[in-house]
């Protein structure tokens, strides 16, 4: 018999670092998913410890992943509608990189929330552009030329095209997985399930991998089928501090206390120190933050909402 | 502190339930996390049970016994109706489902044009920015589509310009025909929301007049604030307090003062969790 490889494989585990170092590479166009919570936190880590470079990174608001990417300066161009921490604080190295080149000049290429996620159900289904009812009177297609205002040629109103979005490789982080990369997400999803269709790698992680016979007795839970997906990794508190639904609360004061730090160019790079490079892998910062209170926010989240399986 | 009969309510508590109001029952309201969210909840939980939040992630209909500290946050999926994706909510809102959807920014001009994304330096030069703000996010897709948007900053001269630095969120354009003529297809801003007053929109010309005054402050204080000649509608009046159960609520959801406070300063975990935890144990006790 042939040998399986790639996205044909039926056993697809790998370790957070392996499965980074394969397919994100110097140069590459890369996105990852949640929306104010289910952050890809653990892989941005990983991402900074492997010093990768020159990234172009296309998200609609990303936050560790846009601020600390940028801040680590692996990120070369950025196509986003947003990038800060909402509550606990602002994306002050997105605002250093434009405001003053720090650490470097970052190429910006700006959107709206939706029309991201318009670029990334277009790439998803292979088509080249999405129209979009948003963008229509704002500054934004003044600033950037991919986005097209024309007349719709049915109606002859105006409309607003938006090009395909297709990275190399795609993270995303669900609540649970098989070894094939069947990945299921309790709770909202982002775009995950575009995003994983619309690269030419995809990496899932999650929560807790799971045999398929659970994932086949829950089948409409499934968001991204393992056909989409060349890597899974089992990365526990993916998230922390922001919180992953029906899993584990958001850790507001540290994320308060991370945010304090990042303020100064020196706060973020100490930070770095500690709980990138020190720690050493994602088990090490879980280390630091400890378990206890990792537990703590689990057990707080399961008063509040609990999952159906 | 101001009363409201033997009620006593701060400046911010004032600001959630003006919120609050703007939300009819039954609405869909998309709510943007700070004190839309808070006052969002708010009315859920007083005036407008039949109200469905939505928010950005791709949660629809959450019903939380807890502070939405996110558009993510898990109070967003909390006894919710839907999770889903974030390009089928933001689609549900292009198709019209959405009433109501409330936005920050950092200035805002006379037809409610807003701005999240830059303020420009000396030069004028996008590229250049004397300040970088974090960028659009759902604003302009909220401003382009949902049925009324609720506007809401602080008032300052050099937040209400004549014409603001860089449009993010559209609001009536250039006057009465401007969203029209652009194809836009949600009826655009209803109210701004500030720390002094609030503004309503004249429906001919559809510029921002002021509409009532917060406790304590005089229209001549309003008027010195915006850069442009404000017209004051005939019938200002003092904006209306909250009520005792409004206050109660919004105490209960933040006792810390996360958004109606400094209560992010020196957040304890332990403080953290005794907060989530006793707002749920009182809700559930007054709502079942």
């Amino acid at each position: 018999m042939a040998e399986v490889t790639g996205r044909k494989k039926k056993d697809k585990r790998m370790q957070l670092g392996e499965a980074i170092q394969e397919f994100v590479k110097d140069g590459c166009t890369v996105t990852f998913s949640g929306m104010g919570g289910g952050q890809c936190v653990a892989h941005t880590y990983e991402v900074i410890r492997q010093g990768i470079k020159d990234l172009t990174l296309i998200g609609d608001s990303p936050c560790e992943s846009g601020d600390m990417l940028i801040g680590a300066g692996a990120v070369r161009r950025a196509e986003l509608a947003w990038c800060s921490y909402a509550v606990a604080g602002l994306g002050y190295n997105y605002r250093r990189a434009i405001e003053e080149k720090i650490p470097h000049p970052i190429e910006l290429e700006e959107y709206s929330n939706y029309s991201i996620g318009m670029r990334f159900l277009a790439g998803s289904m292979n088509l080249p552009f999405m129209p979009v009812r948003s963008l229509l009177g704002s500054d934004l297609p003044k600033y950037n030329k991919n986005i097209k205002v024309i007349d719709d040629p049915y109606s002859g109103e105006k409309i607003a095209l938006v090009p395909a979005a297709c990275p190399d490789v795609s993270i995303v982080h669900v609540s649970r997985a098989d070894q094939s990369g069947n990945a299921q997400m309790i709770g909202f999803s982002s775009n995950a399930e575009n995003l994983a269709r619309a690269a030419k790698h995809t990496i899932v992680t999650c929560e807790e991998i799971v045999g398929a016979d659970e994932i086949r007795s829950h089948p409409n839970l499934t968001i991204i089928p393992e056909y989409a997906v060349d890597a899974v990794v089992e990365v526990p508190f993916a998230s922390h501090p922001w919180n992953m639904p029906y899993a584990y609360a958001y850790d507001l004061p540290f994320h308060t206390v991370q945010l304090a730090a990042f303020k100064t160019r020196e706060g973020f790079l100490d930070w770095l120190d500690e709980y990138c490079f020190e720690a050493g892998s994602w088990e090490g910062y879980l280390r630091k933050v400890g378990y206890e209170r990792l537990h703590t926010l689990q057990r707080l989240e399961s008063r509040f909402t609990r999952a159906p399986y | 502190m101001t009363e409201n009969g033997n009620v006593a309510y701060n400046l911010s508590e004032l600001l959630v339930a003006a919120s609050a109001r703007e939300i009819k029952d039954g609405d869909v309201v998309f709510a943007g996390v700070g004190i839309p969210s808070l006052g969002a909840t708010v009315a859920k939980l007083t005036h407008a049970p039949n109200m469905i939040m939505a928010m950005e992630s791709g949660s629809i209909g959450p019903q939380p016994y807890r502070l939405v500290l996110g558009i993510g946050d898990n109070a967003c999926v909390e006894n919710s109706i839907c999770t889903t994706s974030l390009w089928r909510v933001f689609s549900d809102q292009q198709r019209g489902f959405f009433d109501v959807g409330m936005i920050g920014g950092a200035q805002v001009d006379k037809y409610g044009n807003m701005n999240s994304t830059v303020i420009f330096g000396d030069d004028g030069d996008y590229y250049t920015p004397s300040a970088r703000l974090p960028g659009s996010g759902g604003a302009n897709d909220i401003a382009s589509s949902a049925g009324r948007t609720i506007l809401a900053l602080p008032l300052q001269k050099r937040r209400f310009m004549e014409r603001v630095d860089y449009i993010t969120s559209p609001g009536y354009i250039d006057g009465k025909g401007g969203r029209e003529r652009l194809s836009l297809r949600g009826n655009g801003p209803e109210a701004i929301i500030t720390n002094k007053c609030i503004f309503r929109f004249d429906p001919d010309t559809k510029e921002a007049y002021l509409y009532s005054v917060h406790p304590g402050v005089t229209v001549d204080d309003v008027v010195n604030e915006v850069s442009w000649d404000l017209k004051v509608s005939p019938d200002v009046h003092e904006t209306e307090a909250p009520t005792a159960e409004e206050v109660r609520i919004t105490r209960i959801l933040d006792p810390h003062g996360i958004y109606t406070g400094n209560g992010l300063n020196n957040l304890s975990f332990e403080g953290y969790q005794a907060m989530l935890e006793e707002s749920l144990i009182a809700l559930r006790m007054l709502f079942g």
